[in-house]
């Protein structure tokens, strides 16, 4: 028995039941190319701190032990549709917002949250919105190499730019050094290369990407050509119908998941 | 965009809480401005009458058809603009004692106006007017209203009354014309009769009677007259054809005659006797004598007429008796011409005068027809007029004696307590309802309005792109505790606004304000 196959054993007692690696397809092929897969036990292994419910409120994101409130059922709803469009493949997904202050960073940030819920999955939360950046804030070392400074210098180990974010299986990417025209990482080889690497670095794992606003149309055909899906996020009693569906004409129809409505106001306690 | 019922109130719900601050904002904006009215509202104070219009009361069957009784239903129809009207409203300016002070033409008529606004006259049913009149102090909303009622009856009565009396005087003025015409047409028909006797019913047929009597009567005379005249033309005639002496008769032919006789006996003698019997020979001598004579008588007329004397009566010749009678005829028959002429003459004359008498009638007929056609209208519409009469003045004593319409205070007046109309708990329930109301019909107006999508679903309806989910806010602990602390602070504000209201309702029911 391997050293992963004890790992797996393991977290199997603790946590019960995990769906048995074998089963996810494209597993073995992957841990053939790259020679060292990274695993949910490995990483479990690497998790430095694991972030309490009340820090993950104040950073806004949802934790799974809050299972009545009405967010967190509704990103858990959202992760199983994704997981069936998904075909139960790792996928890029990218989330965008019809415009800055619609709620995609926070999207983004949650669905990969809830990705990360399931034991039997990792989530990656790449920030590629350069020109507002987010997802350090969730990152304790904020300073480091981010997504650009990889696409700057490939010769950064992918594992440098790749941070715990204090939840489990849950890393994330930095923006990294801000950019003036972000269009032309975002194109580069470098970038696509970076997708690949991740995805055949963590084989059950889902990426998302952290998109700009859906008025950068630019980055966003270009991210969505990278991505497998994308969702666009609206905002209550911001966006009329005519704006979602000029947006909307930029995307493969084929690659969109849907439109997020967020924000809706709730009562807190109230259902 | 169609929403559910319960999509509108889950939506209006959670907006409501979205704009917290607004509707709080709204809430205590709209109860102040009630309270503010509340508060300035002036205390109204409202009295009413009703005044009963007896319709059918026991006069009217009695004097059906004698008097008639003044509509009752116009007098209610007519009640707001009688009193309303400037002559009651005058009166009650004075009674009402805003006249006091002295006010400009320009002023009493701007009272009048409020005062007629705070007015209300309302007909129930047919017969039953009712006057609501409000103001400020109950004492004189008291004194006006009952004033209202009772200025209202004394005028409607007045106004039957010289409206009857006008009737009447106006029926009795047309039946002296009509009299004085009647008279005028009586008294041109006597003079017409008087100065033309003829001109009587039939004058005009007797006329062409007697003109057809004497035209065929001298047509009549005149045939007589052509006969007479051919008969005297014959007459004429004879005699001028006609001997006046016929034969002469003598003494000669006389003894001729007498010879001629004797010697006819001598003959018949001499068959029987001879000549020498006694009578023939007496007879021979009587012949001879008679000879003898007749010779002398001869030889006496040849004498006589050689002297040239006319010879004696026996001796003369004798006159024509045809000729005689002819003459008598002829002067017969020009006595019978003459006659027949003057008869004619006669008969011309009265047919001259039978014309003109005729031309005579025929004037005086028209005239005669005229003035009795005349006489019959003016003396109908004149014994019309004198029925009229009677019974205009039988409905004007009615209305003097204040029988027939009559009206009853069916309820009176009553001095008002409490005031009437908005009070200020009206205000107070006012601003807190509409304190909710409004800041909600805005936010359900904004769902309507903006097109900025609220509602999930909306995107797919109209889009038909999925909405793959529909995020409810996600409350950080951090916003959860500014929340309360706002919430409480709101609460607070409500709470407030409702305890000052209600305090100033109190404050109003204990009279303080």
């Amino acid at each position: 028995m391997s050293k992963i196959e004890k790992a797996l054993g393991k977290a199997r007692e603790e946590h019960g039941n995990l769906p048995a690696l074998v089963s996810v397809p494209g597993t073995v092929m992957v841990r053939e190319r790259t020679g060292h897969p990274e695993t949910i036990s490995r990483m479990a292994m690497s998790e430095s701190r694991l972030l309490s419910a009340a820090d993950l409120s104040w950073r806004g994101i949802i934790h799974p032990g809050r299972a009545e409130d009405p967010v967190v059922q509704v990103f858990r709803e959202l992760r199983t549709k994704i997981s069936v469009q998904c075909q139960e493949r790792n996928s890029v997904i990218l989330v965008t917002g019809l415009k800055k202050g619609s709620g995609g960073s926070f999207v983004a940030r949650n669905l990969a949250a809830a990705f990360a819920f399931d034991m039997g999955r990792t989530a990656l939360l790449i920030d590629c919105d350069l020109k507002n950046p987010s997802v350090h804030q969730l990152i304790d070392n904020a300073s480091g190499p981010g997504l650009t400074d990889f696409l700057d210098d490939p010769n950064i180990d992918i594992g440098a730019i790749i941070q715990p974010v204090g939840i489990a299986r849950y890393r994330a990417i930095a923006a990294g050094g801000l950019r003036e025209i972000p269009g032309e990482y975002f194109n580069s080889q470098n970038m696509r290369r970076l997708l690949d690497s991740i995805r055949q670095r963590y084989m059950e794992r889902f990426i998302i990407l952290d998109g700009p606003p859906m008025q950068d149309i630019a980055d966003i055909q270009v991210l969505s050509g990278l991505s497998d899906f994308v969702i666009v996020v609206a905002r209550y009693g911001r966006a009329t119908n005519a704006q979602i569906e000029s947006c909307l004409n930029v995307i493969n129809p084929g690659k969109l998941l849907g439109v997020v409505f967020n924000d809706e106001p709730r009562i807190p306690g109230f259902g | 965009m169609q929403l559910h019922p319960e999509q509108v109130v889950r939506t209006l719900l959670n907006e409501s809480f979205h704009s917290r601050r607004m509707v709080v904002a709204m809430f205590v904006v709209v109860n102040a401005g009630m309270l503010a009215a509340g508060l300035l509202w002036p205390k109204g104070y409202s009295a009413s009458t009703t005044i009963f219009i007896d319709e059918k009361n026991i006069i009217q069957p009695l004097m059906q058809g004698a008097a008639v009784t003044t509509e009752v239903t116009d007098r209610g129809r007519n009640a707001r603009e009688v009193i309303l009207g400037r002559k009651i409203m005058d009166r009650i300016l004075e009674h009402g004692g805003w006249l006091k002070v002295s006010l400009t033409a320009e002023e009493q008529e701007r009272l009048i106006e409020q005062i007629k606004k705070r007015t209300t006259v309302t007909l129930l049913g047919k017969s039953i007017i009712r006057i609501e009149y409000r103001d400020d102090d109950p004492e004189r909303v008291y004194r006006t209203t009952q004033k209202f009622a009772d200025l209202f009856i004394q005028e409607s009565i007045a106004a039957k009354a010289e409206e009857s009396s006008a009737a009447f005087e106006f029926i009795g003025k047309q039946t002296d014309v009509y009299q004085d015409r009647l008279n005028r047409t009586e008294e041109e028909l006597k003079n017409l009769r008087s100065s033309n006797l003829e001109a009587r019913v039939g004058s005009d047929a007797e006329v062409n009677t007697r003109l057809n009597e004497l035209q065929s009567r001298i047509e009549r005379t005149n045939q007589e007259l052509r006969e007479a005249e051919i008969k005297g033309l014959a007459l004429d005639r004879q005699v001028s054809g006609e001997a006046e002496v016929t034969s002469v008769v003598s003494r000669e032919g006389q003894f001729r005659t007498r010879i001629g006789e004797l010697q006819s006996r001598l003959d018949t003698l001499r068959l029987a006797y001879h000549d020498t019997h006694p009578d023939v020979v007496q007879i021979k001598q009587h012949i001879q004598d008679l000879t003898e004579e007749l010779n002398t008588q001869r030889e006496r007329r040849v004498q006589a007429k050689a002297e040239g004397r006319r010879p004696g009566p026996d001796e003369f010749a004798m006159n024509n008796p045809i000729y005689q009678q002819l003459r008598r005829e002829q002067s017969q028959n020009q006595i019978v011409i003459e006659s027949l002429k003057a008869r004619i003459a006669e008969a011309q004359r009265q047919l001259n005068e039978e014309i003109s008498r005729g031309k005579r009638v025929h004037s005086g007929d028209a005239r005669l027809a005229e003035l009795t056609r005349d006489y019959q209208v003016d003396r109908e519409i004149y014994q019309d007029l004198l029925r009229r009469r009677e019974r205009a003045r039988v409905s004007m004593n009615l209305d003097s004696d204040r029988q027939g319409l009559s009206f009853k205070i069916q309820e009176p007046a009553v001095l008002p307590v409490n005031p009437t109309g908005l009070q200020f708990s009206h205000f107070m329930a006012g601003g807190l309802l509409f304190g909710i109301l409004i800041p909600l019909a805005i936010l359900f107006a904004r769902l309507h309005v903006d097109p900025r999508i609220r509602v999930g679903n909306a995107i797919s309806t109209a889009l038909k792109v999925p909405v793959a989910a529909v995020i409810p806010h996600f409350w950080t602990l951090r916003e959860l505790k500014s929340l309360r602390a706002e919430q409480f602070l709101l609460v607070l504000v409500v709470a407030a606004t409702i305890a000052a209201s209600a305090t100033l309702a109190l404050l109003r029911v204990l009279k303080v304000l």
